[in-house]
């Protein structure tokens, strides 16, 4: 077991490697450079020149590379040019405000998903099982970023019952009612996520919870005299379980892919939103660095729900 | 081997075009015509498919007696005409440009991208999928390692960052640089039934008939899980008009002077525009989900048929 | 000169284990055998399921990598690919499989799978191809109407004779035969044996017949190799291997032919006790000490047997005195 986790450590490190090596050319391949026009329109060519010296532009790619990720293994993912700050420290309060609102979604998901699932296993093939297939199906196809935007127009602006920007009031002070509007500005987002986001839990527990129905043993169960609700909620429900936590690993890449949609439509700032605006200001250390975070958690997500998977089914132990 | 068999059976190539014509009145039908047959007998994915295909034909014919140039020069007479007014039947966006006109024109083009991008990224990933399912082994293995790599990127990102790199883009390079990133969930699904349809006897009888690799993926094992691939492209169709769209909404899909329907959904990000002038996004919007839901549903229509057990039709 | 001479024919299959996947051990699936398969003959190979006895067949027929020995087929050495397509080996030798369903793409007419050989080897026009399929379905005893019909559409029986017809269809010289009735009802059974019979008459095939059922092994073959973990325990003639068995795991296997004469059965019963019974008291002699079997020895010009020579002397000797 810990020889597999540690050999998919392994495979990992290569990869992050080709990873950062290509966002760090792809960062350098854009065009423009991060100060012209961001000190003073009329800024001395000379005074450019000489900026961007200091700063190691000019230097040759694979030793600006190394800079980097010598810097990088310090802790230090340089300084924004946009906002004049250490990106850690940037992305560090943008990323916080990521993880709640991933963590809320993924747990508003699961409280709307496993009922779903089990409601519609149990009544397979009548009337519930089909209202839930076309609502999973209907919330599957249509684009999220659609969702958002109609989302924030009808509960945002015609309704009112939600803020439709930012993560926190402005007027709200320390403590309590702090977290109160920090709670308030993601229920919305959180909520649509939510409501869009359930098909792959509701369709594997359904189809799970249909297979173990048929299964001898809780056939067996069942002749013994097992009560019905005992037998979904200690025999199947218990089975499906660990599978089904598997997938919040897998649904990380939808959640950070999301989150540059949800961010921008609700002007939320996390990293997300950060991303989208450093494309604009050509703000390169920040822009390889969020890629680089997004591919690292992306690579983490599949090995949790790899680990998981393997707990539960030997089997798929990877060789 | 001819003297041999002439030996040892009755039949002639006198008895060929009778023998022919007997055992063409028992054939039995292909699948598609399966495929057909359940279109025919279930009405509203009968109905789906025309929508669909209707409005495709409508917007790629409408779209050529456009102008787009024209379409897109700003008029400040007909700042954000509400519907109806001044000739404009959806109304005209804050640049006094015509919504009518710029859905037709950005449904074209969205819908024209994301069956570029089906054909390629489906294209590839089927034939990714199917080679690195066939060849077990160190093949297998290296494509396998290229696929985790590319699930590891952040695909939006990347794409953001490649638009932002390549100058002089038009709608072909963005197919392009999409389909480098949306071929990887078809791979897989496919990569995973190869792995088991290559398992069978037939393909081992194939190989001692002497066919060559090739024409075993190809011949032997693709129509085999050709239901899989004809469901699995057309949700990727419905899925892919959300890419374009979704980074077009972002600001880096089309350039601007290109309408989109992600384009014209982005007249949202302002707030006057959101509440007020509802038409210059609604209608994309809604057009977009319709689209999606009518393909999405021809998908399990077809799947359906691909599952003998379920079908509604006749197939006899 | 034999058809087919195999020789010391081995398929290992690697283990890979720890932390560097390296190769630590490997399934020996086929463990250094050799036998010839002479012209017109039916050769039967013959033992328990995971004994090898498949995974030679389709090392014959070229769909599986070996890991040494040699198959040579008219000279040449087939267990490389180059050679095999410089002969056009398949064209020679061909299989027919146990599975009737699994071996025909569901996806292809009848017409098309018996022409698929036909096609990549022979290059007939469309009316002679045709022809030809249209007699191979007549000589297999299936009607027109099967022409462009699919798989799924006939019984087990029907299907296996569609999987023979594509195994004639080039006129091979050699056809493996891997477990091609088991699969089927009893009755049916025969009439497939018959008509593959029938047709190694008439077109002049040698069959490697690979089963574990050694009653059907006695109808069809003069020749027979017993094989035990991936090793021969014993080769000989029809008559050397059911009158004279010399190995005791030949001995158990003919014991477990089931009696349908029921007034004998209890004598049967006994008779197999008493083998079981050698073969649990004497098996570290039948095998060496890493329980794999020895080497063949002969004991007449037809018969070898898998045991130390002393030991094979001393059998054949008691088998005489008995006799």
């Amino acid at each position: 077991m810990w020889k597999t986790i540690l050999r998919r450590i392994l495979i990992m490190i290569p990869e992050i490697i080709i990873l950062s090596i290509l966002v760090f050319l792809l960062a350098k391949a854009m065009p423009g450079d991060p100060f012209t026009g961001s000190i003073n329109p009329k800024a001395d060519p000379a005074q450019l020149h000489h900026l961007m010296k200091i700063n190691g532009l000019y230097d040759p790619w694979y030793q600006q590379y190394w800079n980097w990720v010598v810097h990088l293994f310090h802790g230090n993912l340089g300084n924004s040019y946009q906002y004049q700050e250490p990106v850690t420290r940037l992305i560090g309060g943008r990323a916080i405000n990521t993880l709640w609102l991933a963590l809320f979604t993924t747990i508003l998901t699961y409280c709307i998903a496993l009922p779903m699932g089990m409601y519609a296993a149990k009544h397979e093939g009548k009337l519930p099982d089909s209202i839930i297939r076309v609502y999973t199906y209907v919330t599957f196809c249509i684009p999220f970023f659609v969702i958002l935007v109609i989302g924030v127009w009808i509960f945002g602006f015609v309704l009112g019952w939600f803020p439709t920007t930012g993560s926190i009031s402005s007027t709200a002070t320390p403590g309590i009612q702090s977290v109160g509007s920090r709670i308030y500005h993601i229920l919305l987002p959180g909520i649509l996520g939510a409501l869009f986001g359930t098909v792959n839990v509701v369709q594997y527990l359904r189809s799970e919870v249909i297979d173990a129905k048929r299964s001898d043993y809780v056939r067996t169960a069942r002749s013994k005299g097992v009560p019905e609700k005992d037998i979904y909620k200690h025999h199947i429900f218990r089975n499906s379980l660990l599978p089904i936590a598997a997938f919040a690993g897998y649904s990380i890449t939808g959640l950070l892919n999301g989150s540059l949609f949800t961010e921008t439509v609700f002007s939320y700032p996390g990293m997300g939103l950060l991303f989208i605006n450093s494309i604009s200001y050509r703000d390169y250390t920040v822009i390889t660095a969020l890629v680089l975070i997004y591919g690292i958690l992306n690579l983490l997500g599949t090995l949790l729900s790899d680990i998981i998977l393997s707990i539960v089914d030997p089997r798929i132990r990877i060789q | 081997m001819e003297e041999n068999l002439n030996k040892h059976s009755n039949i002639s190539a006198a008895d060929l075009d009778r023998l022919t014509k007997e055992a063409s009145e028992e054939a039995t039908p292909s699948s598609a015509k399966i495929i057909w047959n359940e279109f025919k007998a279930d009405k509203p994915a009968m109905g789906a498919l025309i929508i669909v295909i209707g409005f495709i034909l409508f917007v790629m014919i409408a779209a050529l007696f456009i102008n787009t140039p024209k379409m897109m020069e700003t008029n400040i007479m007909n700042y954000n005409a509400a519907p109806g007014s001044n000739g404009f039947l959806f109304g005209a966006d804050t640049g006094g440009r015509s919504v009518g006109q710029q859905l037709i024109v950005g449904a074209r083009n969205s819908i024209g991208i994301a069956i570029g991008l089906t054909l390629i990224s489906s294209t590839f990933g089927i034939c990714w999928g199917l080679i690195s399912g066939y060849f077990n082994g160190y093949i297998d293995w290296g494509m396998q390692r290229v696929y985790d790599f590319m699930m590891m990127l952040p695909m939006t990102m990347m794409i953001i960052v490649l638009v932002t790199i390549i100058k002089n883009y038009n709608a072909v390079t963005l197919t392009f640089i999409f389909s480098i990133f949306y071929w990887e969930g078809t791979s897989r699904l496919i990569r995973s039934r190869t792995l088991s349809e290559s398992e069978k006897d037939y393909v081992a009888a194939a190989k001692t008939s002497g066919t060559s690799n090739f024409k075993i993926i190809f011949k032997e094992i693709m129509p085999n899980i050709s239901s899989l691939i004809i469901v699995d492209t057309t949700l990727s169709f419905a899925e892919n008009i959300g890419v374009e769209t979704g980074l077009s909404y972002l600001g880096f899909g089309l350039p601007i002077q290109t309408p989109s329907l992600g384009t014209l959904i982005a007249n949202a990000n302002d707030p006057n525009n959101i509440t007020q002038y509802w038409w210059t996004w609604l209608p994309a919007a809604i057009l977009i989900i319709i689209l999606c839901l009518s393909i999405s549903y021809i998908g399990q229509v077809v799947r359906r048929s691909a599952d003998a057990s379920q079908r509604h039709g006749i197939t006899d | 000169m034999s058809l087919i001479e195999i020789k010391d024919l081995k398929v290992h299959y690697p283990i890979r284990s720890g932390f560097w996947n390296r190769v630590t051990d490997s399934v020996k699936a086929v463990d250094g055998i050799s036998f010839n398969i002479e012209a017109g003959e039916t050769y039967g190979l013959v033992g328990e399921s995971g004994s090898g006895k498949s995974t030679t067949g389709k090392s014959v027929v070229g769909l599986e990598k070996v890991t040494s020995g040699s198959i040579m087929y008219k000279g040449k050495d087939i267990t490389k690919k180059s050679n095999r397509n410089h002969l056009d080996y398949n064209h020679d030798v061909q299989m027919i499989f146990q599975d009737s369903l699994s071996s025909l793409n569901p996806r292809k007419r009848i017409e098309d799978i018996i022409a698929e050989p036909l096609r990549n080897f022979e290059h007939l026009s469309k009316d002679d191809e045709k022809l030809r399929v249209l007699q191979l379905l007549d000589i297999v005893g299936l009607d027109a109407d099967a022409l462009y019909k699919y798989p799924h559409q006939f019984s087990g029986g029907q299907r296996q004779r569609i999987g023979v017809a594509r195994a004639v269809a080039t006129n091979p010289k050699l056809i493996i035969a891997d477990e091609p009735v088991s699969a089927l009802d009893l009755s049916v059974q025969a009439q497939v044996l018959n008509f593959m019979k029938k047709i190694q008459r008439e077109f002049g095939i040698s069959y490697l017949f690979i089963s574990h059922d050694l009653g059907v092994v006695r109808h069809m073959c003069n020749n027979i190799a017993i094989m035990n973990r991936g090793r021969l325990v014993e080769i000989g003639t029809r008559d050397d291997i059911y009158n004279h068995p010399l190995h005791i795991y030949t001995k158990r296997l003919l014991a477990a032919i089931p009696e349908t004469n029921v007034s004998q059965r209890k004598a049967h019963r006994e008779a197999r006790l008493a083998v079981e019974q050698v073969y649990r008291e004497q098996q570290d002699k039948y095998y060496d000490e890493h329980g794999d079997a020895y080497p063949l020895v002969q004991v007449s010009p037809t018969h070898a047997v898998a045991l130390p020579e002393a030991l094979a002397q001393q059998i054949v000797q008691e088998g005489e005195v008995k006799a």
